[in-house]
């Protein structure tokens, strides 16, 4: 019967809902992990196959460049491609400007389709040849089929279920990322630096496109019609107090990044195809803030309470953690990087990762605005990769074959 | 406790309220809700609900029995509480009838092409089967 009217710290339910950002960051990383593992492990596939897309137009990386051309090319490399997210992101915030808000709904849906169609029937066709797997092409186009119309449908529509949405979402960026981490090796690296570095750039700067979109979407009111992945919303019931997470700003400001990708002939002939989805958008990461406000409900005067208790309800405006899918994808690139080399450089990438997240929800929630979630996470992973890769390998290893430790 | 539970009901509750009395204790208790959606009340009211059901059922006739699934998996509840909800629970039923008839008739075939192999099938099964129509087709060129 107390009035115990103190509001619930974020503190109070950290654990949960780092719990619901993580285990879906873990999911994406350890598929992607495996899969590379699989597809990857094969010495008889054609190591030549080269795999060229926008972020190989500059330099295409081959082994018998000097570390320098090799450096040099990836960073070129690496501009080409930020200065291609630069300008669809700013396409981007022109149309958001414009209102044509209609058209990116449809344009998130068919570049998941896409996704999810393409992207998806290359790696199951992939995984079917290494496993040779007995299934007709009949039953395997339905499948594939009812798969993508399944997945448009979770992207496209606003209320579906959760639990589907978040895993279509999750698979999305399984697929993208292992297709990045087909890119060259040094490109990658750059890359990833450079993503992080334009990540701070687009977000914190007055003047960045992902800023200037999350301060639309607030002014206005609406939702960024994006690709994001957002955690189940935390809802307590007290018996006595309602509480409520209220967003003051709800805004993310995510875009899923597909890629221009050109498959190659396996004959000689390089042919080159462009596949429809010529589309960049950034992904830059934001979260939201949250205040929590419990309702007071003894007063008389219920109806601003019930009617912001009406307002409460509902998958964007109540309280959750909101991660871009793009996030979701350069962790996964990394690792799946990492894991080209060994699984001890995903293990120590890994917790890099995770550390890093938790540090940008950290922030996040003192700085209570929209924050990228790249860099620290890609500048720890980066770090960690090349310390495990150079100085903990030779450790571990030369223990372990004496028998040390390990 | 009333105000809590009145300002649920004038808004949130899913279930129309049977008896019309605003018999404070029955809000208590009607307060227990049943949602039509496995997401609780993160989901769907009933109204939309019904909407849903029926437009999922209709576009699952386009060779989408996944569609059909996930509609059911979606309302469950629905299942379960067999007298709560008339209308939705109509069209989840004919989604899960057509879901395992779809399947069934699928996985008989995919079956009896993945057992049956070469021997049942002759030279079509090379003509069918999935890693050559990808070969032909040069699909798996990237790994």
């Amino acid at each position: 019967m107390d009035r115990n009217q103190r509001p619930r710290s974020i503190i109070d339910s950290l654990g949960e809902e780092l719990i619901a950002i993580l285990t879906p960051v873990s999911i994406c990383m350890f598929t992607v992990v495996l899969l590379v593992c699989i597809l990857n492990s094969d010495p008889s596939s054609s190591s030549s196959a080269s795999f060229s897309s926008i972020a190989t137009a500059a330099y295409s990386e081959s082994d018998s460049d000097s570390s320098w051309d090799k450096f040099v090319g990836a960073f070129l490399n690496s501009l080409v491609f930020v200065a291609a997210i630069t300008v669809a992101t700013f396409v981007l915030v022109l149309l958001f400007y414009l209102r044509c808000v209609k058209f990116l709904k449809f344009y998130m849906g068919f570049s998941a389709f896409i996704v999810l169609g393409n992207l998806g029937g290359e790696i199951l066709v992939l995984l079917i040849d290494r496993f040779r797997f007995p299934i007709d092409c009949i039953t395997f186009l339905i499948l594939l089929f009812n798969f993508s119309v399944v997945g448009v449908f979770a992207v496209f529509m606003s209320k579906f279920s959760i639990l589907v949405t978040q895993g279509y979402l999750v698979w999305i960026g399984v697929l993208v990322a292992y297709f990045f981490t087909l890119l060259p090796e040094w490109t990658t690296w750059v890359l990833l630096v450079a993503l992080a570095l334009y990540d701070i750039a687009a977000v914190l700067l007055p003047v960045g496109p992902l800023r200037l979109l999350v301060e639309m979407a607030i002014s206005r009111d609406e939702d960024i019609p994006a690709l994001v992945y957002e955690a189940r919303p935390v809802i307590r019931n007290d018996s006595r107090l309602v509480q409520r997470r209220v967003w003051r700003e709800r805004r993310s400001s995510q875009n899923d990044n597909d890629d221009i990708e050109d498959r190659t002939n396996r004959n000689e002939v390089v042919r080159v195809v462009r596949s429809a989805e010529v589309d960049e958008e950034r992904v830059g990461s934001s979260e939201r803030a949250e205040i929590s406000v419990p309702l007071i409900d003894r007063r008389p005067d219920q109806v601003e309470n019930s009617e912001t208790f009406l307002e409460g309800i509902g998958l964007g405006s109540s309280g959750a953690i909101k991660l871009g899918l793009g996030d979701f994808i350069f962790y996964s690139v990394l690792v799946g990087r990492a894991a080209m080399y060994d699984l001890m450089t995903v293990y120590a990438c890994y917790l890099a990762i995770i550390a890093g997240l938790g540090i940008t929800l950290m922030l996040l929630s003192v700085y209570q605005k929209a924050l990228p979630a790249l860099p620290v996470s890609i500048m720890l992973g980066v770090v960690f990769y090349f310390l495990a890769r150079l100085l903990l390998e030779v450790f571990v290893v030369q223990c372990s074959s004496n028998l040390v430790m390990f | 406790m009333e105000e809590a539970s009145r300002s649920d009901d004038s808004n949130l509750n899913p279930i129309r309220n049977r008896n019309p009395t605003p018999n404070p204790l029955s809000t208590i208790i009607s307060s227990a809700q049943v949602w039509p959606t496995i997401d609780g009340p993160l989901g769907l009211t009933e109204e939309a609900s019904v909407d849903y059901a029926r437009r999922f059922y209709k576009f699952g006739f386009a060779l989408l029995p996944w569609l059909w699934f996930v509609n059911c998996f979606y309302f469950w509840p629905v299942l379960r509480h067999a007298r709560a909800f008339p209308q939705i629970r109509n069209y989840v039923v004919r989604s899960a009838i057509g879901f395992s008839v779809f399947t069934a008739l699928l996985s008989a075939w995919a079956l009896t092409f993945s057992i049956g192999g070469e021997q049942l099938f002759g030279p079509v099964y090379d003509k069918l089967v999935m890693y050559n129509v990808a070969d032909r087709l040069g699909l798996s060129g990237l790994a």
